[in-house]
């Protein structure tokens, strides 16, 4: 009698763990292409719009806040400052919800199209979490302190973001880039001349 | 081998364009606002006639989005300091009146509707911002005596 509960009991829990295993989420093939033009447009911004170091160099050069200082008075110094806070403050978010973006795709649907081994996941996964705390920080830092209070930590999270956006490469290399650009200019938005 | 040819052709034009036309405009400032406003607000094309006629239509838009991109990516490098001087420059170029000119510029921000299509969002707020303060300077040199403003 024992015997026959134990094995019911048992049957039991193994129906249990088949009816978990049926229901648990799995990465769904559809909407699998529009995911993926997702991240390969989040890696785009990150790698075309946000991460040149020109172009950041030029948005945290302190020979803008030099000139102000010195040929402008104390209006127009208030202004630049709030613009460069603006900015900065603009930039941090951008990077982040551009990473996010890549996040939710690394945790959802790269799976599907990439093998990572076990060590590459943790990598990411590591890499993935300090960039989020890193622009957390500096978002508070821009917040508190203006915008050129941690040019290293600028520093820092460019190299942290590249070094994610490589990685995406690879996962997503198969995809080339002109694909994606193909296929967002397909939707719809203002027409290109070129 | 078709897209090769025509890539070469506006490659011919755009250097045609650099030479001829843009060559003679000093201001990376004045050379943006020229070729913005060779584009068509409705459609986004470029037209010039006379690229399009050594060359073709399409060859003559693709060169003129091409230097439209490199003048502004040269505007979004400039130093603010350079920006000033652009535009006053270009200020007194425009035979308005200064305090007219910033009046508008303050007001409907034209520099706005000037940026090439597909520029990514994050360059663009860049030079606006760059373009509102270099303005705010304008504003204050044509305001005060620059030994006024030193001082301050």
């Amino acid at each position: 009698m024992i015997l026959l509960v134990l094995f019911v009991a048992l049957g039991a829990g193994l129906l249990v763990l088949m009816y978990l295993f049926v229901q648990s989420p799995e990465p769904r093939a559809e909407g699998g292409a529009q995911a993926l033009v997702q991240a390969r447009n989040a890696l785009s911004s990150l790698q075309t719009g946000l991460l040149p170091a020109e172009l950041v160099e030029r948005v945290f050069a302190k020979d803008d806040l030099r000139f102000v200082a010195s040929s402008a008075g104390v209006k127009v110094q208030e202004v630049f400052l709030r613009e460069r806070k603006r900015l900065a403050l603009s930039w941090i978010a951008q990077v982040r919800t551009q990473v996010l973006s890549l996040k939710e795709f690394h945790s959802g649907q790269s799976r599907l199209y990439a093998r990572l081994d076990v060590r590459t996941e943790v990598a990411v996964a590591l890499s993935f979490a300090s960039l989020l705390i890193l622009c957390r920080a500096l978002q508070a830092t821009f917040y508190v302190r203006g915008p050129y209070a941690a040019p290293r930590m600028v520093g820092f999270a460019i190299i942290a973001a590249a070094k994610v956006c490589t990685v995406f490469e690879h996962s997503l290399g198969f995809l080339p880039r002109t694909s994606a650009e193909v296929l967002r200019r397909d939707s719809p938005g203002p027409h290109v001349a070129a | 081998m078709a897209a090769t040819l025509k890539r070469m052709d506006v490659e011919r034009a755009s250097d045609d364009l650099r030479r001829r036309t843009l060559g003679g405009i000093s201001r990376t400032l004045d050379r943006f606002i020229y070729l913005a406003s060779t584009r068509d607000y409705n459609t986004g094309l470029y037209y010039h006639d006379g690229l399009a006629s050594r060359f073709s239509t399409d060859v003559a838009c693709e060169a003129l989005a091409n230097c439209h991109r490199e003048t502004f990516h040269q505007l979004v490098a400039a130093p603010i300091e350079d920006l000033v001087n652009q535009m006053q420059g270009y200020m007194a170029s425009s035979q308005s009146r200064p305090q007219d000119f910033v009046a508008v510029w303050k007001g409907l921000e034209p520099y706005r509707v000037a940026v090439p299509v597909e520029t990514d969002p994050f360059s663009a707020e860049f030079l606006f911002s760059n373009f509102k303060v270099a303005l705010a300077i304008v504003e204050e040199r044509l305001q005060k005596p620059p030994q006024s403003i030193q001082g301050a």
